[in-house]
């Protein structure tokens, strides 16, 4: 299973702290969550915070500027 | 697009400097010449101004340098990227503040402080100050340059903050008469170089900020958290134009490491105190609104002291529109559109939260008061004044961080 939140638009530190929160309520059966976010310093600490809890990250690049960035369970 | 798996940080984007992107950014750089022209044309300084104002702002954007976070994220995620930028920026201002402070004031034991360098009375303003301050600027998500910058990058929040920043000055001007004889006026004004000489002030300060910097480094360490430098993805600089490229993109559209905005901006500080004096805006901001309510008659009316006080302190704004500090806090805002358009960083970013706006909004206002008390803002009364050998902005330095410290705890707490 996995989860999208959608955190456009979002003033710092929340991209980051609404990601970490969502993280840590996944579900067993939910192994990867995507976070689509505009705020390009949430892009340094995101993948920090997700791979302290044991998610890798992968990051796309979807528009100007806008990502996905998609964490997975190890 | 570009995916990568694996790597924890994006690729840099592509350069991106064609078609209608380039006609808008070559008209958005004319405009830029324009301003300059109008603006040197009514006074030499205020042309000076607007350009020193859009190198800020470039640079600012560029390295996304945020004060707020700095204070913020050692408390709440435990690590000082931003934080390390802010003391090498500090100790590139201090060795060239105090080499033109010591031109200013040769011999520092007849205890006369250099005119423009910000050296503040201290009392309980500097304490409250700090700490409404520091908590404002993190429930606001930004300090009065953060702001400033991300209102260039298209972030309305921000404009939201900056508004009420300027009305958080004009509350401080309504009770500054009764702050002065409570505390400004018989506050100390302790400068450095009057007790150590211009040497020994300067080699305490860098050691001070060293100091800073490997206790940051064990933080970091004990934490277990480093957030690495995002990687720069260079072409094969196989002729001359893949290497001019590789620089367009490593100035233009890769962000810059928190240390290198932190040096250039202690850099351009310099230039700022050359020029005329050290960086610093909230004393421009208060000006607008101080001048509005007083012509409209519902001003704070004359504060006392405030002429002879450096800095930030504020500003009664009788004396007409034009000023060069307007040009450099709009060149800021203009300059780090600028980076942010080229860099394709440029976004209206509205939060969907109705709760962000009172945040912003409310966390402007509590910051805006307290630069008033303190007179000067993380710029104006830290970062330009421990550059100025001055002791008031290491006291101001310790309650922002309380403040800041408290912020993280309430930011927390809203969804």
């Amino acid at each position: 299973m996995s989860k999208q939140i959608d955190l456009r638009g979002e003033i710092c530190p929340y991209p980051m702290m609404k990601t970490v929160q969502a993280l840590k309520k996944l579900g067993r059966e939910d192994h990867e969550l995507v976070v689509i976010i505009d705020h390009a310093p949430a892009l340094e600490t995101i993948p920090t915070q997700a791979e302290r809890l044991g998610f890798t990250v992968e990051i796309k690049e979807t528009g100007s500027p806008e990502w996905r960035i998609t964490l997975t369970r190890k | 697009m570009q995916a990568q798996s694996g790597s924890l940080l994006p690729p840099t984007p592509a350069l991106n400097f064609g078609g209608p992107r380039a006609v808008r950014g070559a008209l958005a750089l004319a405009a830029a010449v324009a301003v300059y022209y109008f603006a040197a044309g009514n006074e030499v300084r205020m042309g000076t101004f607007w350009v020193l104002g859009l190198a800020f702002g470039f640079v600012l954007q560029r390295s996304r340098f945020c004060f707020a976070s700095a204070f913020r994220d050692i408390f709440l995620l435990r690590h000082g990227r931003t934080l390390k930028g802010v003391l090498v920026g500090l100790a590139v201002a201090a060795v060239g503040f105090s080499t033109l402070m010591a031109r200013q004031v040769p011999n520092t034991a007849l205890g006369v402080l250099p005119p423009d360098a910000n050296v503040l009375p201290m009392g309980l303003h500097t304490v409250v100050g700090g700490i409404l301050f520091g908590f404002g600027m993190v429930i606001a998500g930004g300090c009065v340059s953060g702001s400033i910058y991300r209102m260039g990058e298209g972030y309305v929040a921000s404009w939201v903050s900056f508004f009420g920043i300027i009305l958080g000055v004009l509350g401080a001007a309504y009770t500054w008469n009764w702050w002065w004889e409570f505390q400004i006026e018989d506050g100390l004004r302790l400068w450095l170089p009057n007790l150590l000489g211009h040497g020994g002030a300067l080699v305490l300060t860098l050691a001070a900020l060293a100091g800073l910097f490997v206790l940051t480094l064990w933080w970091e360490s004990r934490a277990g958290v480093v957030v690495p430098d995002a990687p720069f993805q260079a072409e094969e600089e196989a002729n001359f134009a893949a290497r001019l490229r590789n620089l367009f993109k490593r100035i233009f559209v890769h962000g810059w490491t928190p240390l290198l905005g932190g040096a250039v901006l202690g850099g351009l500080n310099v230039v700022s105190f050359i020029t005329e004096r050290p960086w610093g805006f909230t004393g421009e901001l208060s000006r607008w609104s101080i001048g509005i309510s007083n012509s409209l008659g519902f001003g704070p009316g004359i504060l006392k002291g405030v002429d002879a006080l450096p800095g930030c302190t504020l500003e009664l704004g009788d004396n007409g529109v034009l000023h060069f500090m307007l040009f450099l806090v709009l060149g800021m805002i203009y300059g780090s559109f600028l980076a942010a358009y080229f860099a394709g960083e440029f976004k209206i970013r509205i939060p969907r939260q109705r709760i962000r706006f009172v945040q912003a909004g409310g966390g402007g206002l509590i910051m805006g008061y307290g630069a008033g008390i303190a007179m000067g803002c993380t710029i104006g009364a830290f970062f330009s004044a421990i550059a100025s050998l001055a002791v008031n902005g290491w006291v101001f330095a310790i309650f922002l961080a309380v403040g800041a410290w408290l912020g993280t705890q309430a930011i927390q707490r809203i969804p």
